[in-house]
């Protein structure tokens, strides 16, 4: 089915325009800024606002079609087919969940589809040979960043409201990130010149790539690393003092402390937290 | 499949710059301040796939270290957005990105 759709695409819509395009890039450009075109106006109409829900639809399924023909332009050349199914699988999957996160209108739905792209994400560092990312990603994003996100979006959102179903400039805001894929996409799917590299880093069932990994993490990276845990010390405290709600009222010294300190806050310094002087009336 | 060539790359890269465009679109669109910060992470999420592709392509570990700090900066930024999304809240009563209007210049 996929071969056929490519097919379709060569013979019938691109033929002409690919005979010129293999000289120096994948893809013509003008495909790519078309393509781009349709899928800001397929965004556009998907995003929440208030318009009905078969307009949404109608959005995603214009969407859905600029990225299957986009799909199927990039993989047309693959008679081997060296991508494999399991990377358009996990592409997929990973820009589906990708386009519900930021256009669904319930906030708990955006992060489970945010789940799915970070499992799909994982997959794709399978397929990279990079094992241990694939694990930290899974561990790290999305078993506890998603899990806070999940906690705050209870913790913070109530049952649909307007600021969830209403988006501010979709036009503009689609039109520049579009534009700005369009200038990804045509860089990237030009042909270069350097070949790459021979050898690999690691045969594919190695069991030594983690251990390479680290290796290379705790030697050449050493400092980076360092820093990396100073970092995450100074977010933990950093998030602890932001969201903290405001030291208790400081107990009033003895007498005979009193004579003997005098003031415990002569320059009048003041006790951090909002609800501190809300306590002090209380 | 062994070795890693150029079309196979780009393959990679376009996925990489899709994640990162729907991120943006997402973070310039949305209201909802938490949906607004799932949409950067969803950026991070398109670098790294990027950092890891290229760090295959040339046969080395460094676009997998960069993208394991790049992790690391990401729970970073999602544990500081989050307490500021709370306090937030706690402000306004609401996640409305609206109700800071008199912040824009």
């Amino acid at each position: 089915m996929f071969g056929l759709m490519t097919a379709a695409i060569d013979n019938i819509l691109l033929a002409p325009a690919l005979a010129q395009a293999s000289a120096g890039e994948y893809l013509p450009a003008a495909a790519v800024v078309a393509l781009c075109a349709v899928a800001a106006f397929g965004t556009v109409l998907l995003l929440p606002g208030p318009r009905e829900g078969a307009l949404r639809k109608i959005g995603g399924g214009v969407l859905l079609a600029a990225g299957g023909v986009l799909a199927g332009l990039i993989g047309r050349g693959d008679a081997a087919d060296p991508a494999g199914f399991y990377f358009w699988f996990f592409a997929a999957v990973a820009t589906i969940g990708a386009v519900r996160v930021v256009s669904h209108t319930i906030p708990v739905y955006s992060a489970l589809y945010f789940l799915l792209t970070t499992l799909a994400g994982a997959g794709l560092m399978v397929l990279l040979w990079a094992e241990f990312l694939a694990a930290a990603l899974v561990l790290i994003y999305a078993g506890a960043i998603l899990v806070t996100y999940v906690f705050v979006i209870m913790l913070a959102a109530r049952a649909q409201q307007e600021h969830d179903t209403h988006s501010r400039e979709p036009m503009l805001a689609s039109a520049a990130c579009f534009a700005i894929l369009g200038v990804l996409l045509v860089v990237i799917l030009q042909k270069g010149s350097a070949p790459a590299a021979t050898g690999d880093i690691a045969p594919a069932a190695s069991p030594d790539a983690t251990r390479t990994l680290a290796t290379e993490l705790f030697t050449d990276h050493i400092v980076a690393v360092e820093l990396a845990g100073v970092l995450l010390a100074m977010a933990m405290a950093g998030a602890v003092v932001i969201g903290r709600r405001g030291a208790p009222p400081l107990a009033p010294l003895a007498p005979a402390t009193r004579e003997i300190i005098g003031d415990d806050n002569p320059h009048n310094i003041p006790v951090y937290g909002i609800d501190t002087a809300r306590r002090r009336q209380a | 499949m062994n070795t890693f060539g150029e079309p196979l790359l780009q393959r990679y890269l376009v996925v990489g710059a899709v994640l990162f465009a729907v991120g943006l679109t997402g973070f310039l669109t949305r209201r909802n301040l938490i949906i607004m910060f799932l949409s950067t992470e969803l950026m991070l999420q398109g670098v790294v796939v990027n950092l890891v592709a290229f760090g295959r392509y040339h046969h080395n570990l460094a676009g997998q270290a960069f993208a394991l700090f790049l992790l690391v900066v990401a729970a970073a930024e999602a544990a500081v957005a989050l307490g500021l999304v709370v306090l937030l809240y706690r402000r306004r009563g609401s996640i409305d990105a609206e109700a800071w209007r008199e912040l824009k210049g």
